[in-house]
């Protein structure tokens, strides 16, 4: 059992305080969205995805046995719903509205030069989705490798290795990018 | 180090990182001043670096806790309920079973079911078989016997992993 600080709100929310939850949820609902984000690459799937996973760590909190840091296991959570999430959204439609990158815009100048961020969703979405979500939790600096691991369900040296490669591979996707993007100036 | 390779790629991370060793460091940073490629590649990295740690979070929308919230059951134990109940209703099938052929067993309903499953009357290809193969005598008695077994077995295991443990959990996170 760890000494986690959410585990004394965990216990308010078992006593029947479920306004206790929201706290959690405030706490941590950027970096769920985020791995969401990142996995579905579509804000409206994400935002529905992470807020499912919220419900569903709250209706098996009682089960929750508390082995693990309270985030590790919600974002074990969010991860799975968002891949299921990613299963049923193959079959479907996207709205190429709300997708984060936009390839229809390719030919016309990739993204707008100075939103950097607009080029790292583009290179990100070259990534293949385990490589992405491995690079995410990393940068959220939040977690060990063991962490991460145990998040994804892969083996800590395996995260290690995928961490390193997906560090490679968005270097050389944003270099890309970036030397399309001088080419269409 | 004249050429960029995966494990130059390596030291770069961890330069970055700030995780290399001091010689390593030194030797690195020697290598980059006269390695114009080696220069290139770790601005590179060090570009995707920064940009993934100035964008590493990104934002719900403003309702999102409120979206969480209402969407909740009232009551998170009352909703881990379910399964405990589905499990007792899980455990009286399985125990009514077992009560009803302990009963039917020593009166004598099975006594006369029995069977041969002789093998020989299997159509096998004759270039597999050399031997003359044996008759198998199944007794129904001895089989209902069996299935009791594995039913109590199955009832014991319901009753301890889908009930009892969950009920302590319960009491344990009750008491504290």
């Amino acid at each position: 059992m760890t000494n986690d600080p959410d585990h004394l709100i965990l216990d308010k929310i078992l006593a029947g305080e479920q306004a206790a939850y929201a706290e959690l949820v405030n706490k941590y609902k950027s970096y769920a969205y985020t791995i969401a984000l990142r996995i579905l690459q579509n804000r409206p799937d994400a935002e529905e995805a992470a807020q499912d996973a919220f419900i569903k760590a709250y209706n098996h909190l009682a089960g929750f046995n508390r082995d693990s840091k309270f985030s590790t296991w919600l974002y074990r959570i969010v991860f799975n719903t968002a891949i299921s999430y990613k299963r049923k959204s193959r079959y479907q439609f996207q709205s190429l509205e709300s997708t984060v990158v936009e390839y229809q815009q390719e030919g016309e100048g990739l993204l707008e030069k100075t939103d950097k961020k607009k080029y790292l969703n583009a290179a990100m979405a070259r990534l293949n989705e385990a490589d992405r979500t491995a690079l995410t939790l990393f940068y959220l600096e939040e977690f060990s490798l063991e962490e991460i691991a145990s998040i994804t369900g892969m083996q800590a040296n395996t995260a290690k290795v995928r961490i390193h490669r997906a560090r490679q591979r968005l270097a050389d996707e944003l270099t890309n990018i970036l030397n399309q993007e001088a080419l269409t100036l | 180090m004249d050429k960029v390779t995966p494990e130059s790629d390596d030291l770069l991370l961890r330069y970055i990182d700030g995780t290399l060793g001091l010689s390593e460091r030194q030797t690195l940073e020697k290598d980059l001043e006269q390695n114009e490629h080696l220069r290139k590649r770790l601005d590179q990295l060090r570009s995707s670096h920064l940009l993934l740690r100035a964008n590493r979070l990104e934002q719900p929308s403003k309702n999102f806790t409120q979206l969480v919230m209402s969407g909740l059951n009232h009551d998170p134990i009352r909703g881990a309920s379910f399964p405990i109940r589905n499990s007792i209703l899980l455990l009286a099938g399985v125990l009514l079973v077992a009560i009803i052929a302990s009963v039917l067993v020593p009166a004598g309903v099975f006594d006369n079911i029995s069977t041969t499953i002789d093998l020989n009357q299997v159509n096998l290809p004759k270039k597999y078989v050399e031997k003359t193969l044996p008759s198998i005598s199944i007794d129904g008695k001895l089989m209902v016997n069996l299935i009791i077994l594995i039913n109590l077995v199955l009832g014991w295991l319901v009753l301890d992993r889908a009930i009892l443990k969950p009920l302590f959990q319960r009491r344990v996170q009750a008491g504290r």
